[in-house]
């Protein structure tokens, strides 16, 4: 029961942590997703505006928690799902009704001045071959000395382990399960590299651009880390939780990097994003029908939001997520 | 090549982004500093860097190989093309004075002096006179 406790407590109280710190996660005149004085978040109405939202939020926590504590015993399939819905939903509505009150109350009209480099540029000029290119060569490497010691392998050995540490599902000396991580890793990589380079054919050449591409690239190295080691696990002993370890730590080190680069105040962007408030849905949906851009750097937290007015947006959104749920299914059969 | 060039607009101006996209454009021809070979974005490209619709874009462009100045390459942008410039017909000076003393008098009645208007009207004549 105190694993239950821990295991739907804790998931939300990070989620609710990340919403405390969501309104400070943006760029500078930029607050709860409305256009303001670069000044006004540190003013008293700001102040008295960020400590009623993150009140609200750290309520609808406490209701979250509450409810899948309720639902744990008697039904632990919804005791996740449920309360992290009911805490996303009620952030969301305390979001926008904060959004609301700073764009009618404190919002200020920025000029839509829209600018538009005129030298020819490929999609595929903000990559670093040297920055991307490594990740692949080590599953390469890794998948040529798991050839050369094959004998070596166990006929059978784990490959999912669950969360008391012990092994739950194992593999045998096959060619899919020897070189089946090495894969899946490739295979996300690609995914991984395949949707920057989509972002940097459909979105405006933005300061966000340059660090999601750069992000995408370093993200690279803690998954490869995840599938390598999951690949010669059965020929190299070490313990199984530091795979979650490295991987937390390193993508926690790379998304802090991302926010760094884009608090940045001094940065200009070549080709500006659409500037007016009305564009933002909810200051959280982006909704252009003249913008032919499909994604938009976001107005608060890193990475991009997609124009929701383009239907190629949703063509697209369906797709990343096939793409995403494809190794999960692969896996469940 | 093109490089380092910007076009840029304003939405709030009041002058339709069709316009504005062919006036940046023909300001950057006449001047020289977009010269004959050098190859300009995609209409694609330019389009969602702006944030405005295709068809507004690929408008500005037609109207700009129209006057030969681009030649445009399906799918792929446009090129800048050698013209001869056409000699100019009295029924287009007509239209340039009318054009002229409507912005004139739009600056003086802002406090704009004749003098000050001469001197900008000059420079600007110069400053695109190859």
């Amino acid at each position: 029961m105190k694993l239950e406790i821990l295991f739907t407590a804790l998931p939300l109280a990070l989620v609710a942590i990340i919403f405390q710190f969501l309104p400070l996660l943006t760029r500078r005149g930029i607050f709860f997703s409305a256009t303001v004085d670069p000044e006004f978040p540190q003013s008293a109405d700001g102040r008295r505006l960020l400590r009623s939202y993150r009140l609200q939020a750290a309520l609808w926590t406490l209701i979250a928690i509450a409810l899948g504590l309720v639902l744990a015993p008697q039904h632990p399939e919804y005791a996740a799902l449920a309360p992290a819905l009911l805490l996303v939903m009620g952030i969301s509505v305390s979001y926008w009704l904060k959004f609301r009150e700073v764009h009618e109350r404190y919002g200020e009209h920025r000029p839509e001045i829209r600018r538009a480099e005129l030298s020819p540029r490929t999609s595929g000029e903000a990559f670093s071959a040297w920055l991307w290119l490594p990740p692949f060569l080590a599953l390469a490497a890794i998948g040529v000395y798991l050839q050369a010691h094959w004998n070596l392998l166990p006929e059978r050995f784990p490959v999912h382990w669950g969360v008391d540490g012990q092994p739950n599902r194992w593999a045998s000396r096959t060619w899919s399960g020897v070189y089946g991580p090495l894969l899946i890793g490739a295979g996300l990589n690609l995914f991984m590299l395949g949707v920057a380079w989509l972002v940097t054919r459909q979105s405006r050449k933005t300061a966000m651009q340059r660090i999601m591409v750069r992000l995408s690239e370093l993200l690279l190295y803690p998954m490869t880390f995840a599938s390598a080691a999951a690949a010669v696990l059965p020929l190299v002993s070490f313990p199984i939780w530091l795979i979650p370890v490295v991987m937390t730590v390193s993508i926690a080190a790379v998304i802090y990097w991302a926010y760094r680069q884009i608090s940045v105040p001094t940065v200009d962007d070549a080709t500006p994003e659409p500037q007016s408030d009305s564009y933002w849905r909810a200051g959280m949906f982006y909704y252009n029908p003249n913008d032919p851009a499909i994604f938009v750097s976001k107005r608060v937290g890193i990475g991009y939001t997609m124009n929701f007015a383009n239907k190629i947006s949703w063509v697209v959104l369906v797709g990343i997520l096939l793409m995403a749920l494809l190794p999960v299914l692969l896996i469940r059969k | 090549m093109s490089s380092g060039l910007t076009l840029r607009i304003d939405l709030d101006s009041g002058v339709p982004a069709y316009r504005q996209i062919v006036d940046g454009l023909r300001i950057l021809l006449v001047s020289g500093k977009l010269a004959p070979g050098s190859e300009l974005p995609s209409v694609r490209r330019i389009a969602v860097d702006l944030g405005v619709h295709f068809n507004t874009v690929a408008e500005a462009y037609r109207t700009l190989a129209e006057e030969g100045w681009l030649e445009l390459r399906h799918g792929r942008g446009a090129t800048v093309v050698e013209r001869d410039a056409p000699a100019a017909n009295a029924e287009k000076v007509t239209e340039f004075r009318r054009r002229l003393r409507a912005l004139v008098a739009e600056m003086q009645s802002q406090g704009a002096s004749a003098a000050k208007l001469s001197v900008e009207l000059r420079n600007a004549a110069n400053e695109l006179d190859l």
